[in-house]
């Protein structure tokens, strides 16, 4: 058995490679996976302690008192962590709420790292974290201010520093005694201090730790965020998984298949199934094992290789290159081989079947027609019905779990169910391509669960891109009908000093990225309860650019409605009276709250015309284009409305970062579904390349009766193309079937006005992508057919 | 289309020279050693000889599907060097007609189906004409009521049959028959070649049979001996 086992593999290996291709990229991506959070939990940790390392206690939960007077007691051997929260100004421009922190006096316990230039030592000087520097383009040397008013201060950049932890980090960073100097603002708030030696006495409530212990503490939370995010990963891996092994069931069936007759004759010349069994289990072995080794190796390659990208990119990331995640390798090594074992455990049982006659008998064994048992019809059935009623119930009580548990069910009964609906649909779709999509047609469907293996894997993959593009497009929709009512302007420029020119808004109309623009007449007014004038409006025509259709601006008369986003305090709140008064002219208006347009009050037309005679444009609103670039429009109002002494007020960043959260977690998705549709359509290419081998004669015949070479690519392109497209139509129908009931379950419980929005276009590229690829796969097996040449296929002597 | 030049030629298809080599150098084979030879338009010709004597491969470079290293090979007046593999498909499709020893129909389509495929593979809307043509052929070829099955629930000289009515169904210049009878039992042997006789003796088919069995040949009006690549 030896002998044969080894001619075997020698013979076959080479077969085997495409499967092997898809056990590679899931074992790939596992260890991947593994590289990437070993990295991020060493990245964390190598800074994250860092506030902690060289100190010998860590006492926290301490008030601002017990902290000062701490570190009063221990000097240089003491290092308090903290910040106020203070405006900088720097470079001409302020920046409110920016973290100033202290630096310990000593050496040993400075955990910022310099980048460039020294630490402060004396008064007036101070170190700038590196990305606010940036922003603030300050370099060494340069000036900055801190603090408003009584205790603002002026400070010379000494250096640039890197914050290796959040725990303490912030913008700037002086010298304790400097630090001090906002003992008395309200935002300061020092709670922890790290002491080397002896700790003393500390008030009751405070907490005394060993760095360990305060790091573990700390990093607790952290830790859960990484885990979290591994098994999401995790959670895509194993759908790669899961179509390699559909993949490599796949070949071994169709490989052990082409080998029947080969089997038969070892039965007839004296081998015991169980002989048989493990010579062919032991090749699966092989397989599986230098497949997944393969997988190991590049999953490192791709881990590594993926950290150092995200360093060089963006150094400040807290991720590092681990040593080897050993656990991972191993994990990644075993599923492979396991998986692969198996794939390969029913398709060997299957095999072994045969009885040794079947070797005697003449050449009809390499197309057996696999017909579906009844078993699996009912089955398949049962959890068809099972999965439905499991959905109707999760719509009704809005349960998440029984969504899950049904769409699996359900998902899990159309595959058994593939081997009779595939082909039928293959058969329905594949009647309009002409006299060579017949033959592509009855080729697709000749054997119909090597038919149903084959397009259940990319149906996994197109089931779940579909399910989850149409759920996001739902859901940011109904997000975006949201930010419409709370952006209603996308940007303003309000003057609360001379009034606008006609020419402006003409600069301002032809702004690139602007859409739309109108003025808006009012005039300046004091509002008691606010400290200074602001332009009180009125606004009939805001329906030509507001994003909520005008609502905003339709203001009942006595009514003044303000904008809370465009003061930093508001300490007006709805249903309040105010006094609001243009010269002489006053009125008492009741404040109604509303958000993003900007500095100016919305009154109706009526009570503008009882403050004043002479209303004028004090504010100009825009609708920006759907392709504007945000940063540089913004940047163009700002130009145009400095020399009118306007301010510029824009919601369109604000939006943005509403939006990206959204957006980048679609893509993410959609990117690691896309490894399990790259399998699959590894799969298709298989088995055409599988099935091309077994139909070298037939091709050969045809070749003889007159398909030209060309003809006989397009029919194997067209059977791949028939096998990759009705996969996904299919699984774009069973996806936006599960969005729809995903809608229903919880996305209209938690957006009350969503309603189910099915992005066409996205699922028609995904279509042709699929078709496309299709395609593809097709190319390698189609070439290697239309090299045979007629004679050398019916050649049998 | 050659219906004219049918009128005034004797001579189907004709080799001059042919030579078939196989590898190179040291391990260069002489298939066929410069052959000579004339087929007889509607006649039945057998070429026979021992395995490896040459014959499939002299078959093979007659019927196109397979290049000669040196030599001429014409079909109905055309030179077959002087086409590339496109046109020599084209060509075959619509001047010649096979029936091999086994495996001659596709086991997915059913008996008219892979009797009229010729057909569409050359494009060719099967209309009622060749329906009807179809269906002729398998009356003459006693396969009538096997048309809606497929090749599995036939015997195997059905099987021969149903690919002889598909050799014939575009009317070619030549019928080659490679070893018809190479699978089958003496009666059904007897009954196939009886067809192939029928089909030139009553349709005019210029048939051609690549056989090693002497019994075989009987059938034929003439018989090509070819031993060692050279006709005896």
């Amino acid at each position: 058995m030896r002998t044969f086992f080894l001619a075997s593999l020698r013979t076959h290996i080479r077969r085997y490679v495409a499967a092997a291709i898809a056990v590679t990229v899931a074992v790939a991506f596992v260890v991947g996976v593994g590289v990437l959070t070993t990295g991020a939990q060493t990245g964390i940790m190598a800074g994250f302690g860092a506030p902690f390392r060289n100190s010998d206690y860590v006492v926290s939960k301490l008030r601002n008192e017990d902290a000062f007077k701490l570190v009063e007691r221990h000097g240089e051997n003491a290092s308090p962590l903290g910040r106020a929260m203070l405006t900088v100004r720097a470079g001409g421009r302020s920046y409110p709420e920016m973290g100033v922190g202290p630096v310990a006096a000593s050496t040993d316990l400075r955990w910022q790292k310099l980048t460039s230039g020294r630490f402060p030592e004396r008064k007036g000087e101070a170190v700038v974290d590196l990305w606010d520097a940036q922003n603030w383009d300050v370099s060494v040397d340069d000036r900055i201010r801190i603090g408003e008013g009584a205790t603002a201060a002026d400070f010379t950049v000494v250096g640039i520093v890197q914050a290796p932890s959040p725990v303490a980090q912030a913008s700037v960073y002086v010298t304790w005694p400097q630090l001090v100097r906002w003992a008395d603002d309200p935002s300061l708030g020092v709670y922890t201090v790290t002491v080397r030696g002896a700790v003393g006495p500390v008030p009751e409530d405070a907490k005394v730790q060993t760095p360990e212990q305060a790091i573990a503490d700390r990093t607790a939370q952290l830790q859960n965020g990484v885990d979290t995010w591994s098994l999401l990963l995790l959670l895509f891996a194993g759908i790669a998984v899961f179509v390699s092994i559909l993949v490599i069931a796949n070949t071994f069936s169709i490989l052990l298949a082409q080998r029947l007759r080969d089997f038969a004759l070892l039965r007839c010349v004296g081998a015991t199934r169980r002989q048989v069994t493990s010579s062919v289990r032991r090749e699966a072995a092989v397989v599986g094992l230098l497949a997944s080794l393969a997988g190991v190796l590049v999953g490192i390659g791709l881990g590594y290789g993926l950290i150092a990208l995200i360093k060089s990119l963006s150094p400040i990331t807290p991720i590092a290159s681990p040593p080897l995640p050993a656990p991972w390798l191993l994990g990644g090594l075993a599923i492979g081989l396991t998986g692969t074992l198996v794939a390969a455990w029913l398709p060997i049982r299957r095999v072994v079947r045969v009885s040794p006659l079947a070797a005697l008998r003449p050449d009809t064994a390499t197309d057996p027609r696999t017909a579906s048992g009844r078993a699996r019809l009912a089955l398949a059935a049962f959890l068809l019905i099972a999965g439905l009623l499991l959905l109707v119930l999760a719509m009704v009580w809005h349960s998440t779990v029984l969504m899950l548990a049904g769409g699996g069910s359900m998902f899990i009964g159309v595959l058994l169910f593939g081997p009779v609906l595939i082909p039928r649909l293959i058969q329905i779709t594949g009647t309009r391509f002409g006299p060579i999509g017949q033959l592509a047609t009855k080729n697709a469907v000749r054997n119909p669960r090597r038919t149903a293996t084959t397009t259940a894997s990319l149906l996994v993959g197109i089931t779940l891109i579909t399910a989850v593009l149409t759920g996001i497009n739902t859901t940011s929709t109904a997000l975006n009908e949201e930010l419409d009512g709370q952006h209603p302007v996308d940007a303003a420029l309000v003057s609360t000093g001379k009034p606008f020119s006609d020419d402006l808004l003409d600069k301002v109309r032809r702004t690139s990225g602007v859409d739309l623009a109108i003025t808006v007449d009012g005039a300046v007014a004091t509002v008691s309860g606010l400290d200074k004038p602001i332009p009180v409006i009125a606004a009939p025509d805001a329906k030509q650019v507001a994003r909520d259709g005008g609502a905003f601006a339709q203001v009942e008369p006595g009514v003044i409605r303000l904008d809370e986003s465009a003061f930093r305090q508001l300490r007006l709140q709805a249903g309040d009276k105010v006094k609001v008064a243009v010269g002489e002219r006053r009125a008492v208006l009741r404040v109604s709250i509303g958000t993003g347009w900007g500095l100016e009050a919305i009154v109706a037309p009526e009570t503008l015309a009882q403050l004043t005679d002479s209303s004028a444009p004090r504010a100009i609103w825009i609708r920006a284009s759907s392709d504007a670039d945000s940063a540089r429009l913004v940047g163009d109002l700002g130009d145009l409305a400095a020399p009118a002494g306007a301010n510029v007020y824009d919601q369109l960043e604000a939006r943005e970062t509403e939006n990206a959260p959204l957006r980048i977690l679609t893509w993410a998705i959609v990117a690691l579904l896309g490894f399990s549709v790259a399998i699959a359509l590894v799969g298709i290419a298989n088995t055409l390349g599988l099935s091309v081998l077994e139909r070298v004669r037939e091709h050969a015949l045809l070749r003889a009766l007159g398909l030209t070479r060309r003809q006989l690519r397009q029919m194997l392109a067209a059977e791949a193309v028939l096998l990759s497209l009705v996969a996904a139509l299919l699984g774009t129908v069973i996806g936006i079937g599960f969005a729809w009931v995903g809608y229903e379950t919880f996305v209209k419980q938690a957006l009350t006005n969503a309603t189910m929005q099915v992005p066409w276009p996205l699922l028609g590229a995904v279509l042709l992508t699929a078709a496309l690829a299709g395609l593809l796969a097709s190319v390698l097996p189609a070439r290697r057919a239309a090299r045979v040449t007629p004679a050398a296929g019916l050649s049998f002597e | 289309m050659t219906g004219q030049r049918a009128a005034v030629e004797t001579v189907a298809a004709s080799a001059r020279n042919l030579t078939k080599i196989y590898g190179q150098g040291e391990t260069q084979v002489y298939a066929l050693r410069g052959i000579d030879l004339d087929l007889p338009r509607g006649k039945f010709t057998a070429i026979m000889g021992s395995s490896g004597s040459g014959k499939s491969t002299l078959m093979h470079c007659l019927a196109g599907l397979d290049k000669a290293s040196d030599g001429k090979v014409t079909v109905g007046g055309t030179d077959l060097g002087s086409l590339d593999d496109d046109a020599l498909t084209v060509f075959r499709r619509e001047h010649i007609g096979f029936v091999f020893q086994s495996f001659n129909l596709l086991p997915m389509l059913t008996a008219f189906q892979n009797i009229v495929l010729p057909l569409e593979l050359g494009g060719r809307r099967v209309d009622n004409a060749a329906t009807e043509r179809a269906h002729m052929l398998a009356e003459t070829l006693g396969v009538a009521d096997r048309l809606g099955h497929r090749p599995s629930e036939m015997s195997g000289g059905q099987q021969q049959r149903v690919a002889i009515a598909r050799a014939l169904i575009t009317g070619p210049d030549l019928l080659f028959a490679d070893e018809p009878t190479g699978n089958l039992d003496s009666t059904t042997s007897a009954e196939v070649l009886g067809y192939l006789h029928k089909s030139a003796r009553e349709l005019g088919q210029t048939v051609v049979m690549v056989t090693h069995e002497r019994d075989s040949a009987a059938y034929a009006d003439g018989v090509v001996t070819l031993e060692d690549g050279r006709i005896v």
